[in-house]
This record gives structure tokens, C-alpha cells and sequence, in this order.
């Protein structure tokens, strides 16, 4: 069966691009989600086996979404999406319990590196 | 005779001259009959060599003397082939490793099979390290490992493999601990020594899932100086000029601290004050010289660009020649460090999507007044205004009748938007846009200003305009009305969080008891203006000083600590009073940094 993934990502473009980009690598995209918040909700309702988080968005960060979501599932599997400059809150989410992280911008084979790396 | 004394010398002398190699390599490459080239890196090799010698480290000697034998060859022959090249700069990152472990304390690792049978270092150190071990028992093993050059957020980089290898069995010690880790920085090399009952094959087939990871060494953990010491980057060179200065302005103080003391004894005001003021002038002398220790010419950044642009040119088959400019220019540490990853990235984005085929990148640094220009220019294919625009409209970035309006020059600047990109085909690779906006993040958050130029045809340039120095300073962020402000940390006394019962009032003035004293209590809300919410159960208080009063100044929340990078407000900002710089946080927010003692003033 397919993996099946959740993309969350105030940006449109970002998330269309990793949608494009899992779709073409066989992956089952069951959702995407603007911010923490829905990300939370969207998680709850779909069980995905894998999260890209965004940090910075509105209402919610992905920080918080983070320990939104483990909280709820403290299996879940979520990959930060970070970009130059936010080391340090990529440090603190794989402290509280991030997989791993992708820094954008993305090359295609270095997420799916890390995607394929974590779901192991 | 004890030479212990002399190896940090003779290692920050050995790595100078392996970095000149380098990029002496890369120059002769694209030119292999550059006679002084192949003559400088000859010489460059003998240096090594000599030292190595006699310093006693047999193994760094007999390779440098190696590269040497095979430098004076094709100095006879006049020409240097391109296999040797990649021969040469396997040898030069062999004596990094070397280096390496002189550093740590360790027995050098064996060249011979290097010097014999023209192994890669990595052959090489897998065949040394590779030993028989009983796979079910537990055991001891050292895990030495290093990241690419490229690899962004290092520090994140090496947390996951920490945590990775943390998951192989119990770690024992680790260099650098996940506490330092977790402090950020530019470290790529981690040494890890766990108890696990993986053996080395495993562990190595693990780790291969990271292609982050240049280069995997497992082995034996020596008994205390396994774990490698900090590299050279936490050390500087200071002016001999400078440290005087530090010792006469030691001396001015212990002598004002005499003069101060005796005016108090003597309840001297006059002297008093004198002695005040000399002692602020002081301080900022003090503060001037402390800054400049700070600066560091740029090269320490860009000396490993032109390996950069060979390997990434090498692996995207173009061309491309690399030229260095003004590479004695200073900046401070701290910007310097927060560039190395921008850099990276600018140069390739000019690879990728700049050059076709062939192509020269120059990235040059200059003073223009008090701040310094960094430029990364290539001469490819440059970008259309025309496209751009047509593109910023589509993406709904610009209307329609603001892409008329606009100016050529800004319409480039365009590409810093997050999500603005110019490649066509989106998924393929980065696309020029989809970075462009973290540099420019980058940037600003040091204080500095990124322009774009370019033209189609005609190549294009990124010029980031950088302060000198920087003011780093720690502060607390507070919340009123979801608004943030900053206050820096020297200024608050205490955090706490009280009752509303807890408060009184006193007159007109509300108060509350803080160690068994009445301090008033201030909204900033208030002094800000904002609309003031109904009554919560518990206030959260920051207690700080004005005018040698203690005062409590009531948040709506605590919002954490962070290091900023404070700026100067540009005018007619800066006039306003109870603003004293201000800061952009790793996010893009702007915040202010709050001098209460003007804010207050500004009340009355």
C-alpha cells in the first residue's frame, strides 16, 4: 500500500510542489493543511504515516503543531520543513521529537532521501 | 626537546598552507600548464613536509613528501593531468585527516596504501578502520563522521544523526555533547562513542542512508583523547597592537577604580563625577576594542569556494571558472558565520540556473564607507524584467497596473519573494526564487540589504551590503495586545507572575510587593496606547529599573529569550523616544527594542 502523507504549509505554491512532487513518487497524498491548527485537526481525522510540517505560519507554528500532534500520537512521524536562517527552531522540533528536517529550498532526491530514511 | 608546545602552531600553520593547496589545485586545473601554479603548490607541499618532519609526524610527512615527488614530476614536465589533480586533492584531504588526528591526540593513520596503490582517502581509512569484531557482543565502538561542505543547518544535520546513532546502542561520550549541538553553529563533525552490539558493517550501512555525510570512520575508541578536541574555528589571532591597548586600558581602569574609591572615601561629589565620566569613556574604548578583535578577514569564509565551485561544476558538467576578489577584507565573526550558508547557496543557484555551459562566477568583497559589499556575479544567462513580471502577475504577487508601473530594477527584486521562481520546470530543482527569499532573510537579519541586478544575456549580480560589526545582545520578548517588543536582558531584574489580589493601590498609582518592597506597578499596554483588556486572573510582571527605581511593567505574556542581532533604526524612526534599535527575528518579524526609561519620559 501506498504511504500515505500529509502536507502542511501556509504556502500554496509549497504545497502544491511537494504534492507534485510525492504524487510522481508513487506516494498517496490524503491531505494538506495552512496551518497548525488544521494540521492538528486534519491529523487527527486522517492517521497519515508521515507529516511535512512548515515552521513558520500563522495561527499555530509548526513548532506547535508538533507537540500537537504527539501529543496526541507520540509515534507520529513529522519531518520539519525549515529554511536558512531558522537552525536554531529546527534544533528545538527534532528536540521535542521531529524525525528529521528538509531545508528549503527542496531537491526532489534529498526529500525523498529523508522521507524514505525515517519511514526506514 | 618538548614539542607539544608547538603542535597547535604547527597545526593552524599545516592547515593554512592544505587550504592554499587546495585552491591553488583548482586554479592549475583549469590551466594545467600554469607553471607558477604547479610551482606554489610544490612549494606548498614542502612546507608541509618539513614541518611534519620535524615535528615527528611520520605518516603527514611521508604523504607530503609524496605529493611532493609527484608535484616536481609534472614541474619538469611543465603540464599537470587531470587525473592527478583528483589524486592531488585526495591527497590533500588524506593530510586534513592526518591533521585530524594529530589533533585529537591519535596515532596518525597509515598512507602507505595512498602513497602505493593511488587510493581515495575513503578506500583508504574504511580498510584501516575495518576491524574484526565479534558481532552479538557488545562492544565499544568510535564513530568519527563528517558533513559535506554543502549541507545546510549543520548543526540540525548532526542533532538527527545524533539521535540516530543515540538509537544503535547506549552513547557514552559524544563531541560535540547534544548540548552544544543544540547551541547552533557551523560544527560538521561529529565523534560519537556508543556501547552497542551492531557491528561496523551495520553501523556503516546505517549511516549510508545520509548522504549529508562525507565521510564515515569506525573504530576502536582510544582511551582520553578519543574524543577529537574542538576544531581551530573557536580560536583567534590577535594583533600584538590590540592586546597592548587591552593591557594600557586594564591599566587606566584599575587606576580610575583608585580615584572613584577615594572620592567615595572622601565624599568627593565633584570627584566623584569625574571619575564616572572617565570611567564611561572607558568602558567604551573598551567596548570599540573588544569589537574589533571580533573581525576577521573574509577569506575565512571563502577560501573553501573555489573546491565549492569545482566539485559543484564537476557534477552539473559545466565549465565554469571561479574568481576571488578581496578576500583581506574584515567583517565581524558573527556576520561571517551567518554567511557561509547564503554564499553557498547564491553560488549555486549561478551553477544551476545561471550558467549554461560554460561560465565565470566572481564573488567580490569591498569597503564602501562603514560597511563592506559582497558580490556574487556570474555571466550566464542573467534574467528578463519582462518575464519576471509577466510571472510575479500570474503568481497574483503584483496586480496587473503595479507591473506597469514598475520599475525594471524592482521588478528583479521580485525573486526574493517566497515562492517566486524563474526555472521553468518547478520540481526539478530549487528554482531560483524559492531560495532567493531566506538569503535575503539572512541578510536583513544581520542588518544588511541585498540588491539584484541583471539582465537577460548579460549575467547577474547579488550584492549584499553588510554593517561591519554587530551588536549581539540577549533579550526577553514580551507580548502586548499580539504584539511583540524586546527588552533587553540586562534590564530586567526579575520575571513573575502575580494575583490580581495580590495587588494594591496606592493613591492613584497601583503597586505591588516585590522582597518586602512597594514597586508601581505600569501597564505597557498603557504607555503604548493600546486598548487595556478586561481584568485576568494573573498578570505577568517584569520587574526592571528606571532611574535607579525598581518598577514592575505588566505584560500580557512571556514569550522567551533569544540572541539578537540589534540594529539601528534608520531616521525618522530613530527619533522617536523609548525605542532604542531594533531586531529581525529568524522568521522575518520585525521587533523593537523597548527603552523604558524613554518610553516613560515620553509619557510625562
Amino acid at each position: 500500500m501506498a504511504q500515505r502523507v500529509l502536507i502542511v504549509d501556509d504556502a500554496l505554491f509549497m504545497r502544491n510542489l511537494l504534492r507534485d512532487l510525492f504524487s510522481a513518487a508513487g506516494w498517496d497524498v490524503v491531505g494538506t493543511a495552512a496551518d497548525g491548527n488544521e494540521a492538528l485537526l486534519k491529523y487527527r481525522d486522517l492517521r497519515p504515516n508521515l507529516v511535512t510540517m512548515d515552521i513558520v505560519m500563522p495561527e499555530r507554528s509548526g513548532l506547535e503543531a508538533l507537540q500537537d500532534i504527539l501529543a496526541i500520537d507520540p509515534d507520529a512521524v513529522v519531518i520539519m520543513c525549515s529554511a536558512l536562517g531558522q537552525e536554531s527552531m529546527v534544533l528545538e522540533a527534532i528536540q521535542n521529537g521531529a524525525k528529521d528536517f528538509i531545508v528549503k529550498p527542496f531537491q526532489k532526491e534529498q526529500v525523498l532521501e529523508v522521507v524514505n530514511r525515517v519511514l526506514g | 626537546m618538548d614539542m607539544s608546545k608547538y603542535k597547535a602552531m604547527f597545526l593552524s600553520e599545516a592547515r593554512e598552507h592544505l587550504q592554499k593547496m587546495a585552491n591553488l589545485l583548482v586554479e592549475v586545473e583549469a590551466e594545467p600548464q600554469n607553471r607558477n601554479g604547479i610551482d606554489a603548490l610544490f612549494r606548498e607541499a614542502h612546507s608541509i613536509k618539513g614541518m611534519a618532519a620535524s615535528m615527528s609526524y611520520q605518516q603527514t610527512a611521508a604523504l607530503a613528501h609524496h605529493l611532493e615527488d609527484s608535484l616536481d614530476l609534472f614541474r619538469q614536465q611543465g603540464e599537470i593531468t587531470a587525473e592527478a589533480i583528483d589524486h592531488l586533492l585526495a591527497g590533500v584531504d588524506l593530510i586534513a585527516l592526518l591533521l585530524e588526528d594529530i589533533d585529537g591526540g591519535r596515532e596518525e593513520r597509515s598512507v602507505a596504501n595512498f602513497c602505493d596503490g593511488q587510493l581515495t582517502p575513503e578506500e583508504d581509512s574504511t580498510e584501516i578502520s575495518q576491524e574484526v569484531i565479534q558481532p552479538s557482543a557488545e562492544a565499544e565502538r568510535q564513530i568519527r563522521l563528517q558533513l559535506h561542505a554543502e549541507v545546510p543547518s549543520s548543526a540540525a544535520r548532526l542533532l538527527v544523526i545524533s539521535k540516530e546513532l543515540a538509537g544503535f546502542g547506549r552513547v557514552l561520550r559524544s563531541e560535540p555533547s547534544e548540548e552544544q549541538i543544540l547551541r547552533g553553529g557551523n560544527e560538521r563533525r561529529l565523534v560519537v562513542v556508543i556501547q552497542t552490539h551492531l557491528d561496523d558493517t551495520e553501523i556503516k550501512s546505517r549511516l549510508a542512508n545520509y548522504s549529508e555525510i562525507s565521510r564515515v570512520e569506525i573504530g576502536s575508541p582510544q582511551a582520553k583523547a578519543a574524543v577529537a578536541s574542538v576544531p581551530g574555528g573557536a580560536t583567534v589571532r590577535v594583533d600584538t597592537d590590540l592586546l597592548d591597548r587591552f593591557i594600557g586600558l586594564t591599566g587606566e581602569l584599575i587606576t580610575n577604580r583608585y580615584m572613584l574609591q577615594s572620592a567615595a572615601g572622601e565624599k568627593n561629589w565633584d570627584a566623584l563625577r569625574e571619575g564616572l565620566a572617565s570611567l564611561g569613556r572607558l568602558v567604551k574604548d573598551l567596548h570599540h576594542q573588544v569589537l574589533k578583535v571580533r573581525m576577521m578577514p573574509i577569506d575565512s569564509v571563502t577560501a573553501r569556494l573555489p573546491r565549492l565551485v569545482r566539485d559543484l561544476a564537476r557534477r552539473s558538467k559545466k565549465d565554469i571558472r571561479f574568481e576571488l576578489e578581496g578576500n583581506r577584507i574584515e567583517l565581524d565573526r558573527a556576520i561571517l558565520e551567518e554567511l557561509a550558508d547564503p554564499l553557498t547557496h547564491m553560488i549555486r543557484n549561478a551553477i544551476d540556473h545561471g550558467i549554461d555551459e560554460r561560465g565565470t562566477i566572481t564573488v567580490r568583497a569591498w569597503r564602501q564607507r562603514d560597511q563592506v559589499m559582497l558580490q556574487v556575479a556570474d555571466d550566464g544567462r542573467g534574467m528578463d524584467p519582462a518575464v519576471l513580471r509577466q510571472r510575479a502577475v500570474e503568481k497574483g504577487l503584483i496586480s496587473p497596473a503595479q507591473a506597469e508601473v514598475m520599475r525594471d530594477y524592482d521588478v528583479l527584486q521580485l525573486v526574493c519573494l517566497p515562492g517566486f521562481s524563474t526555472a521553468s520546470q518547478l520540481t526539478d530543482t530549487s528554482g531560483r526564487g524559492v531560495g532567493m527569499d531566506v538569503v535575503k532573510a539572512a541578510v536583513e537579519k544581520l542588518g544588511g540589504v541585498l540588491h539584484i541586478d541583471a539582465a537577460p544575456g548579460r549575467g547577474t549580480r547579488f550584492t549584499l551590503k553588510l554593517p561591519l560589526s554587530v551588536a549581539i545582545i540577549k533579550v526577553l520578548l514580551l507580548n502586548v495586545d499580539n504584539k511583540q517588543v524586546a527588552l533587553p536582558i540586562t534590564r530586567v531584574l526579575q520575571t513573575i507572575e502575580i494575583e490580581r489580589s495580590q495587588i494594591q493601590t496606592s493613591g492613584k498609582q497601583r503597586v505591588f510587593s516585590f522582597h518586602e518592597e512597594l514597586l508601581p506597578l505600569i501597564s505597557l499596554r498603557k504607555i503604548l496606547n493600546l486598548p487595556i483588556p478586561r481584568a485576568v486572573e494573573r498578570v505577568a510582571v517584569v520587574v526592571t529599573e528606571v532611574l535607579g527605581r525598581k518598577i514592575g511593567v505588566v505584560v500580557d505574556y512571556f514569550a522567551g529569550q533569544r540572541e539578537v542581532f540589534v540594529q539601528g533604526l534608520p531616521s525618522p524612526i530613530d527619533r522617536l523616544r523609548g525605542l532604542s534599535g531594533g531586531t529581525i527575528l529568524g522568521d522575518g518579524r520585525v521587533v523593537f527594542i523597548l527603552d523604558i526609561q524613554g518610553l516613560l519620559e515620553r509619557k510625562r
